[in-house]
């Protein structure tokens, strides 16, 4: 072969030279100047060039050898920078192809031997998988009620810390359940889940992309889209996971929320797993939000192309019991150009003159709140959440919405239940008022629960609580006065505020509070004394401290009310609640008392 | 008369076939003794990965070719369609100062291929989803919109999570179901705020069903998941996943906010290796120790029909003091010979298993999820679970399928029932997957998994495929990327104990005729159609699954 006898004949010179040079070292090594400088060069230069040209005769061997080495031949061109300098490119693409895409800081590593390793594996002592819970936190389980038989107005029996409450002659009142409208006792809506579990069972085995979807499952979809005047609805199997899928689904990295301080948990997980970008605005403060729209719209006005933008917040706010100024800002959102999302979860079923939420409540076109969701597991008695809104939206939601592309849909029976129960809701319309009865039922005796609680004559009511939620909402919320805390040193708020101060979540879970348990403590002291003494059930805010990612408001009682409550239930519910708070309320007067209580809690 | 189209889902039509029947084509009958067989994993024995046939490369090439025409022709029609069709694209571009709703970019694959086989996904159905499947008959008008004629199709049911068959309209199970809407139809608060008696028995049941000290229940798997991991890890805790894991777990660990490292598919040694280099590495640039790690891992992956390696895993588990969190979503029920799941087809003891999480969405015909561990991680989760203090819990009627199925498979109830459930998966499950092993067909996954994903590799035969099969009566799922690698498109079967072996000889014979119009036979080896069912039987049931 040509090649490989012009590449021999290179080698047997360069051989020679540095057998040369060698020889002449070595013969006379003392009366020789050392050989030039220039001349090691050569013999180094040489040698690599024989071996390199040893391996470029390999390359004839193997298939596909002579090609190379003829391009390599025909770019030479007597040209040895650019033939290096392309063998260095090849190299770093060979480099480059061959490590690894996710390169982890390498500097950051340290090099062990196996050895080293083992024995860094024998002494590591992981922490146990759990904290075990303190015995200043056993009060809470013990104080989870259990209800023996049916979650309904009047009970017969019911377990707390081990202790049976039942009365023969008298009912327990419960005012601890979030079944508003009462549909949970309806026989219709019993009737109609029996009909469709003796049709098509109870689960529905499936995703509602491969064949999970029912008949009923679409059913229902229409019906909410159409009982909340939108375009199209989409459910989902349970209420707390639609807006941590919902959100994530349209807020990616760069878009921009501008959050209510006050919102529910599940709200705020969902904005931290959507990575968006979060400005918070004061609790229903309608000039903070304003303030801060302005602020933001010189920045975003030079954005191109424009990242969605939204405002977030709740109808009714299950922290705080009150209800959003929609009024003011649907009129903020259109003047800034935001979409407005809305957690309905309490309001849908509560508010409005035939249940439609907050919207109907002010009297505001369901269309101006571009995504509204909701909860099915309250009014409608049934189970899972929903989110409607216009249909783009929510077709985009069944390919890319978490919570619905990777769970199995929701029993078929629940979806039935919710259809039902909206026909309960609408059917009774007064013709004159457009007034729901079911609706004006609800609306009249919370009311009527309002004034009596608000009433001069509840001297220690009043001198110990204030009604923090708004006069509409069913769920009505007592929290301790602000001056009675301060007598007790109680913080204002508990957690952190590092998810509304830098914008990111605390690291780690919120500490367990000594003074928020004690706070906890003593309203539960309410609820158990007013269900031994007059067979009322009352709940209070059950707040998860630890997984709570912005300041938490002091712990609330909380008196659920439904449409079967009637005025001698509230007037019997008002007065034995202020004799209950006094006899509590007289031994606690400063931090001490308070203190003193641990022992309490350690026996409860 | 002239057929009748609406856009909307027509009610289901009536059924008056006599209850009988009804039942029958929920559940089927056992035909012969025969069809039975227990599944276990033989102690002490290497756990191995299933033999899987590889395609020839033109298969693979042709793939990658199917996918660049259908990319191509999609960037064409959006540039074309941009021009002149500008009303079907107003969701992509800004309008008044509103951002679109979603990218153009993102939503490429969805408009422009998941789009052109819609037909093949989402199939609306009526009725419960037992031996067979009724689908509602539609074709396609317009991009999104259907046309329903107002019939449905009975179709044979590999597409359901029914493992043990629980999908039944009446019955012992649905009788106790029905019992419980005297508790109501809702649970109507929360599990932090109101409990009744009978979550507490469900509880209890569930947690001596699987062997474990006490358990929580969730009213729905995904977010059993979703929400479980903030309460056991921190930003100083490790989570070692699966690459596969489902995505609720990988969500709930993004939520957690946790380190996580993700580990090849099954791949003990890389896993053991990442935790040794983990172990002495420590956290992220303070080199601390890490305060725990956690092995995330599922008991049986969906999309691959495969276990994980459960003694291997608790061996390096205790070996390096981590905690394992096995998802029991698909195993719990469809595997062991008591139908406990993955610890007890292996025979291993559940308490050297941390955390077992499951659904009873898939073998219970129920829904929800739970969680079982030691009596302090479900005191500590009572109080800490965010699912438990700002969610619903389960309602009635399912805690009532959920009590009544797992003491049906316990024995409690209608003794030899549950057995009989167990042993008719098991069968089926490998009567199937030999079945197709030999017709020459590509499958996934190890032999006892009641799910077989049967590979397509093209997408493009995918809705011939699922169209073909339904036509001729049977509902199969087709899934593609991005639920599984890019080049390994699939069928997946999921197999129930309410199938009859008749009905999986009627599909084998089917599939046979649709692989070779398809050219689905991608192994050299196979053999014919009478030849295959003349000894599946006695083969399906030797130890190995040999072709």
């Amino acid at each position: 072969m040509a090649s490989s006898l012009v590449i021999s004949t290179t080698t047997t010179t360069i051989t020679s030279i540095a057998t040369e040079i060698l020889n002449r070292q070595l013969s006379d090594g003392q009366n020789l100047p050392p050989p030039p400088l220039s001349q090691t060069w050569q013999v180094i230069l040489n040698t690599f060039i024989h071996h390199f040209l040893k391996f470029l005769n390999l390359l004839n061997k193997i298939p596909g050898g002579p090609v190379v080495l003829r391009y390599i031949k025909s770019s030479y061109q007597n040209d040895p920078i650019r033939s290096l300098f392309e063998y260095c490119l090849f190299i770093f693409a060979l480099t480059y192809f061959f490590t690894s895409k996710k390169k982890e800081n390498k500097s950051e590593i340290v090099k062990f031997s196996s050895k080293e390793i083992d024995e860094l594996c024998n002494e590591w002592e992981p922490e146990p998988l759990v904290k075990e819970v303190i015995n200043l936190q056993e009060w809470q389980l013990k104080s989870i009620p259990e209800i023996v038989g049916q979650n309904q107005f009047n009970l017969k029996k019911i377990i707390i810390n081990n202790n049976t409450y039942n009365d023969e002659k008298q009912s327990i009142k419960n005012f601890a359940s979030q079944d508003f409208l009462n549909l949970n006792e309806n026989q219709r809506i019993k009737d109609a889940a029996e009909v469709e579990i003796k049709y098509a069972g109870v689960g529905a085995c499936g995703p509602p992309n491969f064949y999970g979807t029912q008949d009923v499952h679409v059913r229902v979809e229409e019906d909410l889209a159409e009982f909340l005047d939108s375009e199209q609805a989409i459910i989902y199997g349970q209420d707390y996971v639609t807006a941590g899928s919902v959100i994530p689904a349209f807020l990616k990295r760069g878009d921009l929320c501008v959050v209510d301080r006050n919102v529910n948990n599940a709200v705020q997980k969902a904005l931290i797993v959507s990575r968006a970008d979060i400005e918070w605005f004061d609790h229903n403060d309608m000039d903070h939000l304003n303030q801060i729209l302005t602020q933001l719209k010189p920045v975003l006005d030079k954005q191109k192309p424009i990242k969605r933008r939204f405002i977030v917040t709740e109808g009714l706010f299950a922290n705080s019991g009150d209800i959003v100024n929609l009024p003011k800002i649907v009129e903020l959102k259109n003047k800034f150009k935001y979409r407005l999302f809305l957690d309905e979860s309490l309001s849908i079923g509560t508010l409005g003159i035939t249940g439609k939420g907050v919207a109907e409540h002010f009297n505001i076109p369901r269309a101006e709140i571009s995504i509204t969701i909701g909860s099915m597991a309250n009014s409608f008695a049934s189970s899972g959440g929903f989110c409607v809104g216009v249909s783009s939206m929510v077709h985009h939601q069944r390919i890319s919405s978490n919570a619905y592309v990777f769970s199995a849909s929701l029993p078929p029976y629940s979806a039935k239940v919710t259809s039902q129960a909206i026909k309960v809701i609408k059917e009774n319309i007064d013709s004159r008022t457009g007034q729901s009865k079911l609706m004006t039922t609800l609306h009249k005796i919370t009311n009527y629960t309002y004034q009596t609680l608000s009433r001069s004559s509840n001297t220690n009511l009043n001198c110990y609580f204030d009604i923090v939620s708004s006069p509409q909402s069913p769920m009505i919320h007592l929290q301790l006065k602000e001056t009675y805390r301060e007598k007790l040193n109680l913080p204002l708020l508990y957690g952190n505020s590092s998810f509304i101060t830098t914008g990111k979540p605390s690291q780690y879970p919120n500490k367990f509070d000594e003074y928020f348990n004690l706070e906890c403590f003593l309203l539960q002291k309410v609820i158990d004394l007013i269900l031994t003494k007059s067979n009322i059930l009352l709940t209070r805010s059950k707040i998860i401290l630890e997984h709570e990612d912005l300041p938490v408001l002091p712990p609330h009682l909380l008196i659920n009310l439904s449409a079967s409550v009637t005025k001698s239930d509230i007037d019997m519910l008002v007065e034995s609640l202020d004799a209950v708070v006094y006899s509590i309320f007289k031994n606690i007067q400063a931090e001490n008392d308070l203190i003193n209580l641990t022992n309490e809690i350690l026996n409860y | 008369m002239p057929e009748v189209f609406t856009r909307t889902i027509p009610n289901a039509p009536e059924d008056d076939r006599p209850l009988e029947i009804i039942s029958d084509h929920e559940y089927g009958k056992l035909t012969s003794d025969e069809y039975l067989y227990t599944s276990k994993h033989p102690v002490g024995e290497p756990f191995l990965k299933p033999e899987e046939g590889e395609p020839t490369y033109i298969i693979y090439l042709a793939t990658y070719l199917n996918f660049l025409l259908l990319i191509i022709i999609g960037h064409i029609r959006d540039f074309f369609g941009k021009i002149f069709k500008p009303k079907e694209y107003e969701d992509l571009i800004e309008i008044d100062g509103y951002a679109p709703w979603y990218d153009g970019f993102e939503s490429f694959y969805v408009r422009r291929l998941k789009m052109r086989i819609d037909d093949c996904f989402a199939r609306p159905i009526h009725g419960a989803p037992g031996r067979f499947i009724k689908c509602f008959n539609r074709k396609r008008d317009g991009k999104y919109g259907y046309l329903y004629d107002g019939t449905s199709r009975e179709c044979l049911n590999l597409s359901s999570y029914n493992y043990l068959g629980f999908a039944q309209s009446s019955g012992t199970c649905t009788d106790f179901a029905l019992d419980c809407l005297k508790y109501g139809t809702s649970a109507c608060a929360s599990r932090l705020h109101l409990g009744t008696d009978l979550h507490k028995k469900c509880e209890r049941v569930i947690a001596d069903f699987v062997g474990k000290e006490d358990a929580i229940i969730v009213s729905q798997g995904y977010g059993t998941n979703a929400n479980f991991f903030m309460s056991i890890a921190d930003s100083k805790t490790l989570i070692i996943s699966d690459e596969l894991n489902h995505a609720s777990i990988r969500f709930g660990i993004r939520l957690s906010g946790a380190i996580v490292k993700v580990f090849k598919h099954n791949d003990m040694k890389s896993l053991e290796k990442l935790i040794r280099d983990q172990i002495a590495q420590g956290q992220p640039k303070t080199h601390r120790p890490w305060k725990k790690i956690i092995i995330a891992v599922e008991g049986l992956y969906s999309m691959e029909g495969n276990m994980c390696d459960l003694p291997e895993l608790i061996r390096i588990k205790d070996k390096y003091k981590c905690y394992l969190f096995v998802d029991e979503a698909h195993s719990i029920g469809a595997l062991g010979p008591n139908g406990k799941g993955i610890c007890d087809y292996f025979q291993v003891d559940p308490n050297d298993v941390d955390v077992l999480m499951g659904t009873l969405t898939k073998s219970f015909g129920a829904t929800g999820g739970y969680i079982a561990g030691s009596q302090e991680l479900i005191d500590k989760l009572r109080l800490d679970y965010i699912t438990q203090g700002y969610s619903e819990s389960v309602p009635p009627p399912v805690l009532g399928q959920m009590i009544s199925s797992l003491s049906v498979i316990n024995g409690d109830l209608n003794p030899g029932e549950g057995k009989e459930r167990l042993q008719r998966i098991a069968f089926n499950s490998r009567y199937l997957r030999l079945g197709l092993k030999r017709l020459g067909f590509i499958v996934y996954g190890a032999d006892d998994s009641p799910v077989i994903p049967l590979l397509i590799y093209l997408p493009g035969k995918m809705p011939g495929l699922s169209r073909s099969l339904y036509d001729l009566g049977i509902a199969i799922v087709v899934v593609s990327y991005p639920a599984t690698p890019l080049l390994s498109a699939r069928a997946r079967l999921c197999l129930s104990s309410a199938i009859t072996k008749e009905d999986l000889d009627d599909l084998l014979i089917k599939l046979s005729d649709v692989g070779d119009q398809f050219f689905l036979k991608y192994n050299s080896k196979k053999l014919p159609i009478e030849q295959v069912l003349s000894t599946l039987v006695e083969d399906c049931k030797k130890t190995n699954l040999d072709f």
